[in-house]
């Protein structure tokens, strides 16, 4: 297929996904933001701009970090690159210029949510609106993959559509483990409540909570939520499970390019499949995470390398 | 029953005749007449709806970037008799042949400048006479592809051909879309009535285009500017329609004097181009050096034989509104037949008699610029204030050369959901022909109506809308 | 007369370029006024030969590897005559060469200029022949005196008309506006002068007007209306359809452009001895 009608899918793909995370990360962070300060409730009104190296960005606009200049800021701020309104911005631009290669079904969904939103940029959203609007970024983001799993072609672009959205989920995993495990170990001071909410809220925005649940008897424990939110071979945001599918969709796409993004992807996925939870706390999680890091960008470049450039 | 406005006796309305409704319209109007109102609002709405949730818009220039407008959809659909079409497409067939036989003529041999029949000058000096295509033969000698005619029916009834449009002539996505849009909300009419099917369209320009290369199994492409280009949607619709890669100028490149794009699995040859740029875009080497939507190098592998480029360069000089006038004598000139459509009369300002005439008579005058489209750069005479007649009249003393004047043709009209009710608005036709081995067509075409109440600007850049157009096979004449 | 060339034209940029196309008109034709002894024309990439619709002839030469720079080289020797022979086959009509560009068109203070020449103003019937054109060479050379800096390789006729000063370019430009708008075909001619001192940049560029039934010369930089020091590369409407070398590059950042084009006489003893060899 042509290289740029294949970026932009990817593209599509990782701005929708990126729009979905942040909107993971909005709802818990609107939850724990109504909690007290003892709670942990500051801090995790940072999360999302640490997460996303937006601190910066967000001071140039906004004194102070209250609850209501985050949301000003992710939901509807134009200049924010990250804010779910660019987020969906892009990704309909990317459909838009190539709506030939999407089913009508998916272009209609990606276009009507971009026009819903727009809409409801318009009219403006209240404090208590927020939790609603939330719910529907992420109800229209199911909707869309639906519309795409059941009615595209499961051949090269629907291929890309997914590269795109597992690099997304990959980086953002990797990302969200990395700035909480820092917030969570800064402050050893062994305050069960406030662990509780804050393994809570990690679990939350990765869409985790009930899996971890099904999964492991017991309470919250360290060990476990890194085990699961990484070698977890089942839940579709650990990182072994979206470098599996990056692997999978590699070599599912047609051609011999990309070698180099398929042996480095091949390399990772072992060390994660064969990957044990002690020897990353042994070696430091921070440490194991950068490491992954940089592997899913370097992967990341090779992919843009070879099928975009490449040609 | 909304009330329909009784069209006055000057113009020629296309389903009212008196007060009754003309034999092709009368089962329709009996329906409308039972319809409430309620329904067609209904109705109305829902279309609307429909079209923004699909994006079948297009891009205003001028206006902010990404600003993506609808196109105005009346539910009233516009119908010929079976028969009047027959006649059409014959005139059509025959017109699109000729100016064919006219493009490989004056870019090879220019036996209709020697013979005197246009003059040369004429001819060479046009902007839109394109040099670099002497001497280059095409597979099958054909330049227009497709060509999208423009008919007007006037107060006497008859058609006219009020321009050709052989560069790059659009409209067609709405063509279908109005179809299935009206098939989607009034099945019951085309249960009860047989309309000729339209939506084949796409089948037969793929099949048009692959036929235009001598290669086996040739690549096609759809070349579009861009996504903010206006007719973006009908890039991307007539692309997936035929299932070939929609592709931008920065996807193709050239080497050794072919064509490839940059695919996923490596560069992969083009044979065929349907191209949505004009001319001057096409290749910065050879044409606009500032242009970066086109393809450095394509002018060579294109003399070279090496790739089929539809329509071909250099067709416009054609449509050139100075040139319209001649089109008649060519139907004579190459195929020794009579004109079967009428042409609008029309005074070249090139000429001194007929300028002295244009600048006596500009109240009754439409005057054009001769490379004008959309609708802009022109005078309607019976509309315009004085001053803007003077500043035409001033315009066409300092470059009478860059105009033509017609007499102002009162368009027909069809009656139109309008915010009144249902009134008459004035209307035209493209018909969209496609030459390739042989010449097809799909019955009827887009019509256009002049949303606004006395306008004769259909442009859609103008505030103009589409109806659905239904060649009622059997119809009674 | 004998002459050699040797023309280098190099580019070099500052930051990697991917991908490049030129079009190269660097091959003189042979014609009835100069016969091509030896040419060569040395250049990266793929290169594929053609001809344009005019008759010229065009190699396309492509890079895909990245490149930091180009040098397109073309040499060889060719023997023109000494008085002019002027063409006289057309493959396009004269009158095409009756167009307006944009790099030819006509500014109101040309026009004033340029009436003076008309034979009989008022009747487009009668153009002006060869001897009046030689005048208008003259008078346009001396309004418009030469002197590089001023225009640059963009500047349009009403422009360098405006500034008063141009090179070779620019007074084509004029001259060839003036021609068609007294109703006479005129075409840019693209190529090399032998100026006669020994070494000299004789990149040139002058005018061809179809006067009489044939295509005659007129240089107007050097005042001549004649090629007889003239060896003929390409001709166009104007400078974009005739310039030797034009081409698109993919990234690269600023461009740094160097050429020098060395025309030699051949020693005439020396071409004697050849003509007794062959």
């Amino acid at each position: 297929m042509l290289s740029r009608t294949a970026s932009n899918i990817y593209w599509m793909a990782r701005n929708l996904e990126r729009a979905e995370n942040i909107t993971r990360l909005l709802d818990v962070t609107h939850n724990m933001a109504l909690m007290p300060n003892s709670k942990g409730g500051r801090q995790e009104l940072l999360a999302p701009l640490t997460i996303t190296g937006r601190l910066d960005q967000f001071h140039e606009r906004h004194q102070q970090v209250s609850a209501d200049a985050l949301m000003d800021f992710f939901l509807f701020d134009e200049l924010n690159e990250g804010s779910i309104y660019s987020c969906i911005q892009a990704a309909r631009g990317n459909a838009h210029s190539v709506r030939d290669n999407l089913s009508s079904e998916a272009w209609e969904s990606i276009n009507t949510t971009w026009l819903e939103l727009r809409h409801r940029r318009q009219k403006g959203i209240s404090h208590q609106g927020v939790k609603g609007l939330l719910e529907w970024v992420k109800q229209r983001s199911h909707e869309f993959r639906g519309a795409a799993y059941g009615t595209m072609l499961h051949n090269n672009a629907f291929h890309f559509m997914r590269l795109g959205t597992f690099i997304e989920r990959a980086d953002n995993t990797a990302r969200i483990l990395r700035v909480k495990l820092e917030v969570m170990t800064s402050q050893r001071d062994n305050n069960q409540a406030i662990d509780f909410y804050q393994w809570n809220a990690l679990l939350q925005s990765l869409g985790a909570y009930e899996a971890y649940h099904y999964s492991y008897t017991g309470g919250l424990s360290a060990r476990n939520v890194t085990e699961l939110l990484t070698l977890s071979a089942e839940l579709p945001r650990s990182l072994r499970y979206c470098v599996g599918a990056i692997m999978n969709l590699l070599s599912a796409i047609e051609g011999n390019q990309g070698l180099a993004a398929k042996r480095l992807c091949a390399e990772l996925h072992a060390r994660l499949e064969y990957g044990q939870v002690e020897f990353i706390l042994d070696f430091g999680l921070q440490n194991y995470l950068n490491d992954l890091l940089r592997r899913i960008h370097t992967i990341g470049d090779e992919i843009h390398r070879s099928y975009w450039e490449g040609a | 029953m909304t009330k329909i406005q009784i069209p006055g006796p000057e113009v020629f309305d296309e389903m009212l005749h008196g007060d009754g409704a003309r034999a092709h319209y009368q089962a329709y109007l009996d329906w409308l007449q039972k319809t409430p109102d309620a329904s067609l609002e209904q109705k109305r709405l829902e279309a609307d709806t429909l079209f923004r949730r699909f994006g079948i818009t297009f891009n205003v220039y001028g206006e902010e970037e990404g600003t993506e407008r609808l196109i105005p959809f009346d539910l009233i659909p516009r119908a010929i008799p079976h028969s009047e079409w027959v006649q059409l497409e014959l005139g059509l067939r025959q017109r699109v042949t000729a100016l064919n036989r006219f493009l490989h003529d004056i870019y090879h041999d220019q036996d209709i400048l020697r013979a005197g029949i246009i003059p040369a000058e004429q001819v060479l000096t046009n902007q839109q006479f394109q040099v670099a295509m002497m001497g280059v033969d095409l597979p099958g000698e054909t330049y227009a592809h497709i060509t999208g005619v423009d008919l007007i029916r006037a107060s006497d009834g008859e058609y006219y051909v009020l321009e050709d449009n052989l560069r790059t002539p659009s409209g067609v996505s709405y063509m279908l879309e109005n179809r299935k849009m009206m098939m989607r909300l009034f099945p019951e009419l085309f249960l009860a009535q047989s309309v000729a099917p339209v939506e084949h369209y796409p089948n037969l320009l793929l099949d048009t285009l692959q036929c235009a290369s001598e290669a086996d199994s040739p690549c096609v492409v759809v070349l579009t500017p861009g996504r903010y280009n206006s007719a973006f949607f009908e890039h991307a619709f007539l692309a997936q329609q035929m299932g070939v890669p929609l592709v931008e100028g920065a996807d193709l490149f050239v080497r050794n004097s072919c064509v490839y794009m940059r695919t996923t699995t490596g560069p992969r040859q083009v044979h065929v181009i349907y191209r949505r740029i004009d001319d001057a875009f096409l290749d910065p080497l050879a044409f606009n050096p500032d242009s970066m939507l086109g393809v450095p190098g394509l002018l060579s592998a294109y003399r070279d034989g090496n790739v089929v480029l539809a329509n071909a360069l250099g067709t416009g000089v054609a449509d050139d509104k100075s040139i319209y006038p001649y089109v008649p004598d060519m139907i004579r000139f190459y195929l020794d037949e009579t004109p079967i459509l009428n042409n609008v009369p029309t005074w070249l300002c090139r000429k001194e008699d007929d300028l002295a005439y244009v600048l006596e008579n500009l109240q009754q005058l439409v005057v054009k610029e001769v490379h004008g489209a959309g609708g802009y750069g022109m005078l309607i005479g019976p509309k315009a204030s004085r001053g803007e007649i003077e500043h035409f009249r001033q315009l066409l003393k300092q470059n009478p050369s860059n105009y033509i004047a017609q007499p102002t043709l009162c368009l027909s009209t069809c009656p139109t959901m309008v915010e009144e009710g249902i009134a008459p608005r004035h209307i035209d036709l493209r018909p969209f022909v496609l030459t390739g081995r042989e010449i097809r067509m799909v019955p009827g075409g887009l019509t256009r109506v002049a949303l606004r109440e006395g306008s004769l600007v259909v442009n859609s850049s103008q505030g103009g809308g589409t109806k659905d157009t239904w060649v009622l096979e059997g119809a009674p004449c | 007369m004998k002459l050699s060339i040797d023309h280098v034209t190099s580019f070099s940029y500052d930051t990697e370029v991917t991908h490049s196309i030129q079009y190269l008109r660097l091959t003189p034709p042979e014609l009835a006024g100069q016969k091509i002894l030896h040419w060569q024309l040395e250049a990266p990439g793929s290169i594929h030969k053609t001809m344009d619709a005019y008759g010229n002839i065009l190699h396309v030469c492509t890079v895909d590897q990245p490149h930091r720079g180009i040098t397109i080289r073309a040499s060889g020797t060719a023997e023109i005559s000494d008085t002019e022979v002027p063409e006289t086959h057309n493959r396009v009509p004269p009158d095409v060469f009756l167009r307006t560009t944009p790099l030819t068109e006509m500014s109101d203070a040309m026009r004033e200029f340029a009436r003076g020449f008309s034979p009989d103003t008022g009747n487009t019937a009668h153009t002006p022949g060869r001897e009046q054109l030689i005048e208008l060479m003259t008078a346009l050379l001396t309004r418009i005196p030469y002197r590089p800096g001023i225009t640059h390789v963009q500047s349009s006729a009403t422009e360098a008309f405006s500034q008063g000063f141009g090179v070779c370019q620019d007074h084509s430009h004029i001259f060839i506006a003036c021609c068609r708008w007294l109703g006479i075909p005129a075409r840019y001619v693209s190529g090399y002068l032998h100026a006669g001192d020994d070494q000299h940049i004789a990149s040139h560029a002058w005018v061809e007007a179809w006067v009489e039934n044939a295509w005659y010369s007129f240089d107007v930089s050097n005042g001549l209306a004649t090629n007889s020091h003239h060896l003929k590369l390409a001709h166009g409407v104007d400078y974009l359809d005739a310039s030797p070398v034009r081409g698109v590059r993919w990234g690269g950042g600023k461009e740094n452009m160097r050429a020098y084009a060395l025309v030699d006489q051949v020693d005439r003893r020396q071409s004697a001895e050849q003509a007794q060899q062959q």
